[in-house]
């Protein structure tokens, strides 16, 4: 299809506001977007299916119908697709009984031939059509039992199932994430839309017209992306579901934390889905300035090795003992801390280094190749906090440095940094240095190569915050997958090594604002969920 | 509001002995006719003897099955949702048979913490959930086996449910044969 549609425009802070009257009230709403966000601006929430606030308008689904006075009179125009204009009368179904019967018509029309399959859908609980039935809907079956619900999509994958009925396409292979049920699909082309779009890669299309209409890939084709799985999340009904998270858990009985991806210095905002101790799938967080509503699948997928491989919480006393006997000898001592550090463990190596004094030097940095932003939600670089670095004051990128000075050191420690793993032979000449502590939450190849190693909590367990590489000051909040108690955050272990323990993350954030001008002042209730932009970093 | 006032006692009752007599000869009674006319007692003697259960007692829970012995419960999880003491615990996985989306791969019931409710048969969409096996007496050594597992659900025999036409469809049962082929298996 080459059809070509707008980009909606989302109303800002700085959006003129413009009176509207909605249902003869008058009301004040932003000016320079369309109806729909304007109407949720003031707290009206219209039903829709197809629309997306970060995808092009389509206007297909029909389902977020408002009436509007023209000059012919009062008519049924859709939300999503009609720019706010100054004095225009909107009436909603509070007021307007014609609104609230062609949703419902629409609302039924939908339901038609959707099966309902509900209790095995993974999409329940959070599905938009089981959401707009109970605001628009609730209408009462009008389904001939002898008729029932048919198929009429893909011919190649209907099949006609024990009870005559003609059915089809439960689990079409897309790809090798996606899964595709194409009797739940209501044809909204949100993943078209995304991929043309968004992903730049237009791999899924709509075949076939009417209520013939199915989404497939070109022949001989799969679905395979880096955002693949954000057509899942842009799915609103359950056709489109993840091979990884399928089946794994009703989706009301996760629970949500909100925090921030550090696999990438972009800081995606992500929700960690988790339940019985364990994380269940990452979701993307909506934040328009920073990764929108997507997330790569890298990022969406790591959490999958965050409860393995885990470094137990040991040997803390020999660590405090041998850092102060080297401090004694007077031997110098490195500090080395890997991307995913929070400003919370800068501001704890720092104080760790001057209550060293002239005999430790910080270094930080990564041996990974860093990449270009892909303008999607990752910004190529490996190293998450690199501008919190930059604003703690601490080295981002000398560990070359470090690898070429290794003989003059006595005591090496590594906080978070995978050194080994990232470029073993690089890494190799810190071999020549005596003692090699590592702080790390894995058993990876550091900790393999280290004299001593203690387990440190990861960064989806700490409270903590982050920069990211547009200079935002993005907040991490801890979520309750430790799989140990005893296993501590870098901050603590790093404060008390330093002889002042930090008390909690907010101490450590406080205590950040004494090294880094611009979060004095700051502390974590005055960060936005959606972060807070810095304007002194050097970044 | 009604108040009940007691009877001021007769003198026959005052004296007590003849009232004492007269209690003393009711308990003879009974002990009479439990040793020479026991049957005609109103209770039973459990455990030896078992009080009649109907079938729409809540007793002890069991899984349907389809015609081919696959738990018809579908793992959606509404029994669990609706369960006021949380006592269901459900994991899903993906189903072999391609007609079938989702099965269950574990199903347990505390019985332990099980209210005995009702609601779970209740919310079951696809009648999967059944409390109709008339067991009322749980008796176990450990904790752990008061949970029923999957296995202890679906092992029931339809020829303890000859009048329910739904449990005859699972195998064993009489209209099994018939069933089997309109759910599309070979019959052998």
């Amino acid at each position: 299809m080459s059809n070509y549609y707008n980009m909606p425009k989302l109303p800002t802070e700085n959006s003129p506001k413009v009176e509207i009257f909605v249902d003869d009230k008058p009301v004040m709403v932003p000016g320079d977007t369309n109806l729909l966000e304007a109407l949720k601006a003031v707290g009206i929430e219209t039903p829709h299916v197809c629309y997306h606030p970060f995808l092009p308008v389509s206007g297909n689904c029909r389902q977020c119908l408002v009436e509007q006075e023209g000059p012919r009179g009062r008519m049924l125009v859709i939300a999503c697709y009609t720019p706010v204009a100054p004095g225009m009368k909107i009436y909603t179904p509070a007021s307007s009984a014609r609104v609230k019967n062609a949703r419902r018509a629409t609302q039924e029309f939908m339901l038609v031939n959707h099966p309902l399959d509900c209790p095995i859908c993974d999409k329940a609980g959070e599905c938009t059509l089981q959401e707009n039935y109970m605001e628009a809907g609730q209408n009462e079956s009008r389904m001939r039992p002898e008729y029932g619900k048919n198929y009429h999509g893909n011919p190649a994958h209907q099949f006609i199932d024990a009870k005559g009925q003609l059915r089809g396409g439960k689990h079409v292979d897309l790809g090798p994430r996606v899964l595709l049920d194409e009797e739940r699909c209501v044809q909204c082309d949100r993943c078209v839309r995304f991929m043309r779009s968004i992903a730049g890669s237009e791999q899924l299309q709509l075949a076939g017209r009417a209520d013939h209409t199915y989404i497939t890939t070109f022949p001989g084709e799969k679905l395979d992306h880096e955002y693949d799985l954000c057509v899942t999340d842009v799915c609103p009904v359950g056709a489109m579901t993840a091979k990884y998270f399928r089946f794994q858990k009703r989706v009301w009985l996760l629970s949500h934390t909100p925090t921030v991806s550090m696999d990438d210095s972009l800081g995606a905002n992500i929700w960690l889905d988790h339940a019985d101790g364990r994380i269940y799938r990452v979701m993307p967080r909506c934040n328009p300035e920073v990764n929108r509503s997507w997330l790569s699948n890298t990022s969406r997928l790591a959490f999958q090795n965050f409860g393995k491989n885990r470094l137990p919480f040991m040997g803390f006393h020999v660590i405090q003992n041998l850092v102060s006997g080297v401090k004694a000898e007077g031997g110098k001592i490195a500090l080395a801390a890997g991307g995913t550090c929070t400003i919370e463990d800068l501001a704890a190596l720092r104080m760790l280094k001057d209550s060293l004094g002239d005999s430790a030097e910080l270094f930080g940095g990564t041996f990974k190749k860093v990449g270009s932003p892909d303008g999607i939600a990752m910004s190529g670089d490996p190293m998450a906090n690199r501008a919190g670095f930059k604003l703690m004051g601490v080295p981002e990128n000398n560990l070359a440095d470090l690898t070429k000075r290794a003989g003059e050191f006595k005591l090496l420690l590594t906080v978070n940094l995978d050194i080994f793993g990232e470029d073993a032979s690089q890494a190799s000449a810190l071999e020549k240095i005596q003692n090699r502590v590592v702080l790390s939450a894995f058993n990876d190849e550091t900790a393999a190569h280290g004299t001593l190693s203690c387990g440190v909590r990861h960064w989806s367990e700490v409270q903590g915050t982050m920069v990211n590489s547009l200079n935002i000051l993005q907040k991490l909040n801890a979520c309750p997958v430790c799989p140990d108690e005893k296993i501590r955050p870098a901050y603590e272990i790093l404060s008390e090594l330093a002889g002042c323990m930090f008390e909690s993350a907010a101490d450590a954030f406080k205590h950040a604002g004494k090294y880094a001008a611009a979060l004095s002042g700051l502390s974590y209730d005055t960060i936005k969920s959606t972060g807070k932009l810095l304007e002194g970093g050097e970044a | 509001m009604r108040v009940i006032r007691q009877k001021p006692m007769t003198l026959g009752e005052r004296l007590y002995i003849f009232e004492a007599i007269r209690g003393l000869w009711t308990t003879l009674k009974h002990a009479a006719r439990g040793l020479f006319d026991y049957d005609s007692l109103p209770t039973i003697s459990y455990p030896e003897g078992q009080p009649e259960v109907r079938s729409t007692y809540r007793a002890k829970h069991r899984l349907m099955l389809r015609p081919d012995g696959t738990p018809r419960c579908v793992a959606c999880g509404m029994c669990a949702a609706a369960c006021p003491a949380h006592c269901i615990f459900i994991e899903a996985t993906q189903s072999d048979d391609p007609r079938i989306e989702k099965r269950v791969m574990r199903f347990d019931i505390d019985h332990l913490t099980c209210v005995f409710c009702g609601l779970c048969v209740e919310a079951c969409p696809v009648d999967a959930l059944r409390m109709d096996t008339k067991v009322i007496s749980f008796e176990h050594r450990t904790r752990d086996e008061f949970v029923s597992s999957l296995y202890d659900l679906t092992n029931w025999n339809p020829a303890d449910y000859p009048e329910d036409e739904q449990s005859q469809k699972a195998p064993g049962g009489t209209l099994n044969k018939q069933a089997l082929e309109t759910w599309g298996m070979e019959v052998k």
